[in-house]
């Protein structure tokens, strides 16, 4: 379902064609991270570290050396030592991430390579290298790790943010804050104050597709590797840093892709993978088994969350006061930037106090997970929305209706909104039939809602015309939500042929400008502004080149549905093919490249109806009918923004639920494969409605906006108000599993 | 002449100021500005921020032209996922 | 690692015999996982789904024999087979997903020993006997008999289970299994309950076997839940009494699927409605089952 604001009569943007890729995956045909095959290929396999904190007293390779068929061993030897050579403190940390040099910081972290002729050998020569460590105690929570007396992850930590800086080192890496108003003034005037605490866990981005790369490399220091990833532009240049080589030197084929969600941003094998293939002669490849996905790619933080918010009895929000603690694992680098400029942003409230930590602990290092920070810091605020709504007796929707930002309104992080879709997402949900649909016994319903910023950044496309009139869309941003599609049907649009015409392709580090990642809900936007700007360089080519054809001025030619057109009509059409057949007459093969730093950025809301039942003796929570809608400006190809949509939802289904990361006392990670890390299966969701709603941003061609992110903001402040909706219960601490909410029911029953 | 709005966390290096009328050709030589009444702020403002000039939000915005009254705002750069 | 793919009960009592550390499979479909995770590290693997008796399933006079490595999947479509035992079909119908069940089997899933096996309870109430071949020759058990630890069975190095023998389901008389996960599907239970009982023409309880599963390190029968139901009517406070006999029978452990007192409580839960199914399918069996 979608509600189209003004559609100007697209011929193909906003249609359903078949999806490019879609061949290849079902068949098999596609070839993912660790499907590249080359000759004389070795395979590599990983030393990790079995504590969650110890000092490398030694490492002795020399019995996995001599193993049979070992060809290559490495250790941070092999690797630059970035904290002598002048390296940001950010590019250190992420060298020590992809092998730890004097300590580990979290059971997983990688601590030697090697590469043999076989899996088996490699593992076996793996398992036979020597580490010798000195355990040291662990600290696992935000709390835990701000303790006072806390065992420290890093000596030279000081927390930046804080007046005066503090004189003493600790875990906190840093502060942010976001503040207005007066706070005690705000919570004076309010009638109802609801003040409450909440926990979150670690998740993974979970997707099915484990990393996995293959180099071969020279010993001059030349490498290709193939890897899926969310920007091979990106790998080539963190491969590059931690190697210590120029980027140049560096090629990157780009794989399809198994899903990322943020998580594939970050280098782990892949300089591992180039070192051992220049020690051995030899193409290496790598790949982590989903035991390694989990202990040591990044998840995202686990968190605590205080949120105290006052409301009027007409229902006009006076205050919020908020404090976060988010986890960033072993190095700094959390979301909490971005949480403390989201948590109260759907709302104009005038006073409010906003203070963000970040937090490190002995767990894998965090990495993006869709729209980092946000969704902790709205499952906190919306369930206390729910609670304020439900004081005053007033409808959830039409409380956030009342405070609700739009165009004009000044940001809770500063700048005033642009022309945004908030208010119409949340009409969107007040309308739609789940709203009123009848509820049985032990069903309840809950409303949340959320907000991204997206990103712009940059890219740089290509188009090509061929000879025959067909087209080749040649782009750097790797497809993981639909962006081939999107190029192609806006290049169709563009230059007025047929979407089945144009064949899009991610072409590799050598043979596209340069592409920020793909990440951030950016490509659509900004890679799709390239394409657009290439195609309007080729048109106006096209017409230069009708002219001169015909003898006119330039002037006198309209590029028309695919057609050079005389404006008086005195000359029969020209169409892309004919023009492409003659080219070389009119001044050579006709191609164009555009490269931007993308302008524009709309952002995104969105707002989500959940229906649950609750078993109430045994806690089972099932998820009956659910429903978001999301502004998503101009849906370029409607099918794949419903999939973005559904499928944030059902990310943030399982967060609620029943994803968490399980330690054991000495921080090693017991739930480390899909059998007991529990993501939802197919029978566990209904079928998710969408509503697509479209407010087009005014700055891009398209009028586009963003739209993997947002998503995944709300869904666990629905199902949470859902469940106390339907339990009785407010769950405070996430995920709401079974054995929790029988225990909260239990409780309440005393 | 831009009105620069200076959020909370930069308060430490501002002694408290959250708002300053500056006149400034471009970004860079904004921040350049701010660096020379608040010592320090210039690196915080350069890494670790993108800008917002009427809210449109950019990023590598240092050599971006400030129209005439215009309202600046610094924010934390962001990382999607 | 070997292979062998014996064609007869002989053939294949013979390679055990002779091997150093043999496993046996159908499936696999617990087997290659636990090689590929380094748990078993067999010297030969035997593949006994070239045995015919073991893929064997017939619909005979007095019982069903059911070959141990029949995939679940062909008992659970058998609609004959499943109407008479709609509790242990719907136990077998639980192992993993769709797609393992065309691999899986009840051998499997009971010599596997995992304490969380979805289709022990339901074996152990309808009364399965397994037919074991060895060395020594050929022998009936009780399903019951057959797993003594996590992992562990009672069968000697040179035994396996043939095929499995099912009494016809009495009249008046229905099974029921229930399990809590806390997912949909392919999940591994976090408690089980078998349940069969028999009722007289009044509506009485005149036989009752209750066995659960996942809360102990083997399958649990909980004779003073049946005790309580036996001569009795069902009603709330008798399915009081029962689900207050199955907490207690319980032994769990905390893990990271569920806590004790989890287990305990929605076992007593799980209890009470398989009584209530398996009594509702009583009901509507009126005679012997053929």
């Amino acid at each position: 379902m979608a509600v189209i604001e003004e559609n100007p009569g697209y011929k193909w943007v906003g249609t359903r064609p078949i999806r490019p890729d879609g061949l290849e995956k079902i068949t098999g045909k596609a070839q993912f991270g660790a499907d590249s095959i080359l000759p004389g290929m070795l395979y590599g396999s990983v030393v990790r570290s079995p504590h969650a904190h110890a000092r490398i007293l030694s490492i002795d390779m020399s019995v996995a050396k001599s193993m049979p068929g070992v060809k290559a061993v490495i250790t941070s030897a092999d690797f630059p030592d970035l904290a002598l050579n002048g390296g940001s403190a950010g590019d250190i940390d992420m060298s020590n991430n992809v092998m730890a040099r004097a300590k580990v910081l979290y059971e997983g972290h990688v601590v030697a390579a090697v590469a043999a002729n076989t899996r088996e050998q490699a593992k076996a020569a793996a398992d036979a290298v020597i580490v010798n460590y000195e355990v040291l105690p662990h600290v696992l929570t935000v709390d835990e790790a701000m303790a006072d007396n806390a065992p420290l992850l890093h000596d030279g930590m000081y927390t930046k943010g804080i007046d005066p800086k503090p004189e003493k080192p600790s875990n906190v890496a840093s502060r942010v804050v976001h503040e207005r108003g007066d706070l005690d003034k705000g919570f004076a005037e309010a009638d109802l104050v609801i003040e409450r605490e909440y926990t979150t866990k670690p998740v993974h981005q979970g997707y099915i597709e484990p990393h996995a790369a293959v180099a071969d490399a020279n010993s001059d220091g030349r490498a290709h590797i193939w890897c899926s990833s969310q920007g091979h532009f990106q790998m080539r240049a963190h491969t590059a840093t931690v190697l210590g080589v120029s980027p140049g030197t560096i090629k990157v084929t780009a794989a399809e892709i198994g899903g990322g969600f943020g998580g594939k941003t970050v280098v782990y094998l892949e300089p591992l993978a180039v070192r051992l293939s220049q020690r051995a002669g030899r193409p290496v490849k790598l790949v982590m088994d989903r035991d390694e996905v989990f202990r040591a790619s990044g998840p995202t933080s686990g968190t605590r969350i205080k949120v105290k918010m006052g409301v009027t009895n007409e229902g006009q929000l006076t205050a919020a006061d908020v404090w976060m603690g988010y986890e960033a694992g072993a190095f700094s680098g959390s979301p909490v930037g971005a949480a403390g400029m989201t948590v109260i942003a759907c709302y104009d409230i005038p006073n409010f106090f906003v203070e963000g930590f970040d937090v490190v602990v002995n767990k894998p290092r965090v990495a993006a997970y869709r729209a980092p920070g946000a969704p902790m810091a709205a499952f906190a605020v919306e369930t206390v929305m729910d609670e304020l709504a439900r004081g005053i007796n007033i409808d959830p929707i039409d409380l956030r209706l009342q405070n609700a930002v739009v165009e004009g309104t000044q940001a809770s992080y500063g700048p005033k909104f642009p022309r945004i879709g908030f208010v119409e997402t949340l009409e969107a949900i007040k309308n739609h039939p789940q709203y009123t649909a009848e509820l049985g016994p032990n069903q309840g319903r809950g409303v949340a809602a959320g907000f991204w910023f997206n990103a712009g950044m940059n890219s740089s496309a290509t188009v090509h015309i061929n000879e025959n009139g067909t087209a080749t869309v040649v782009v750097g941003s790797p497809d993981i939500g639909g962006s081939r599609q999107s190029m192609a049907l806006m290049a169709a649009e563009e230059l007025g042929i047929s979407y089945e015409n144009i064949k899009p392709v991610v072409a590799d580090t050598e043979t596209v400008g340069f592409n920020d990642v793909t990440g951030g809900s950016r490509v659509t936007l900004a890679t799709g502004a390239a394409v657009v700007d290439a195609c309007r360089v080729i048109t106006a080519d096209l017409r230069a080149r009708a002219a001169k054809t015909w003898d006119v001025e330039i002037d006198d030619v309209e590029w028309v549905d695919g057609q050079a057109q005389h404006v008086d009509g005195s000359q029969p059409p020209l169409s892309l093919a004919d023009l492409a057949g003659k080219s070389g007459r009119t001044g050579g093969p006709i191609s164009a490249t555009a490269s931007l730093n993308a302008r524009g950025v709309g952002a995104a809301f969105s707002t989500q109806l959940c229906d649950v039942e609750v078993d109430p003796e045994t806690g089972i929570t099932r998820v009956i009918r659910y429903v978001s809608a999301q502004d998503a400006g101009r849906a370029i190809s409607p099918a794949y923004v419903e999939g973005q949509m559904q499928g944030g939802v059902a990310q943030g289904i399982g967060w609620a639920l029943n994803e968490e990361y399980i330690h054991n006392s000495s921080g090693v990670m017991e739930n480390a494969s899909f059998l007991d890390y529990r993501i939802p299966v197919a029978s566990d969701l209904p079928m998710i409605d969408t509503v697509i709603v479209e407010v087009p941003n005014p700055a891009h061609p398209y009028g586009v906006r963003g739209v993997g992110e947002v998503g995944i903001v709300p869904p666990m402040a629905a199902v949470a108000n859902a469940i106390s909706d339907a339990a009785g219960v407010r769950m405070k601490d996430l995920p709401m599993s079974p054995v929790k909410l029988l225990e909260a029911l239990n409780e309440k029953g005393k | 002449m831009a009105r620069v709005h200076l959020s909370a966390g930069l308060r430490d290096l501002t002694g408290g100021v959250a708002n300053i009328e500056i006149e400034a050709s471009t970004v860079g030589r904004l921040i350049k500005s701010l660096d020379q009444m608040f010592p320090g702020i210039g690196s915080r403002l350069s890494e670790g921020s993108s800008v917002a000039i009427n809210g449109e939000i950019l990023t590598d915005a240092e050599y971006e032209k400030i129209p005439a009254s215009a309202e600046i705002h610094f924010l934390d750069i962001l990382q999607g996922g | 690692m070997k292979y062998a793919s014996p064609s007869s009960v002989e053939e294949a009592t013979g390679v055990l015999a002779g091997a150093l550390s043999a496993q046996v499979f159908a499936g696999a479909t617990d087997v290659v996982p636990q090689i590929r995770a380094g748990r078993k590290q067999p010297e030969i693997l035997v593949d006994l789904k070239g045995i015919k008796e073991l893929l064997n399933v017939s619909n005979e006079a007095t019982h069903w024999r059911v070959g141990a490595a029949t995939p679940t999947a062909r008992l659970t479509e058998n609609s004959d087979f499943s109407s008479e035992f709609p509790g242990l079909s719907e136990a077998a119908g639980l192992i993993g997903s769709d797609q393992i069940q065309n691999r899986s089997s009840l051998g499997g899933n009971l010599c596997n020993g995992s304490p969380a096996a979805d289709s022990v309870p339901a074996m152990v109430v309808n009364g399965v006997r397994a037919v074991v071949a060895g060395g020594s020759g050929s022998r009936t058990v009780p399903v019951s008999e057959i797993v003594t630890g996590p992992g562990k069975t009672s069968l000697a190095d040179d035994e396996f289970i043939v095929e499995f023998e099912i009494d016809h389901m009495p009249a008046h008389t229905g099974d029921a299994y229930l399990r809590l996960i806390p997912r949909t599907e392919m999940d591994i239970a976090v408690v089980g309950v078998g349940v069969r009982v028999t009722l007289d023409d009044v509506g009485m309880v005149s036989a009752a076997d209750i066995v659960l599963g996942a809360v102990a390190p083997t399958v649990v029968r909980v004779p003073e839940a049946e005790a309580a139901l036996v001569g009795n009517q069902i009603n709330d406070e008798i399915l009081a009494t029962v689900s207050a006999a199955a907490s207690e029978a319980c032994n769990p452990i905390d893990d990271k699927r569920g806590t004790i007192a989890y287990r305990k409580q929605v076992a007593g839960v799980l209890a009470k409605r398989a009584v209530l199914l398996a009594a509702e399918r009583a009901a509507e069996r009126n005679g012997d089952a053929k």
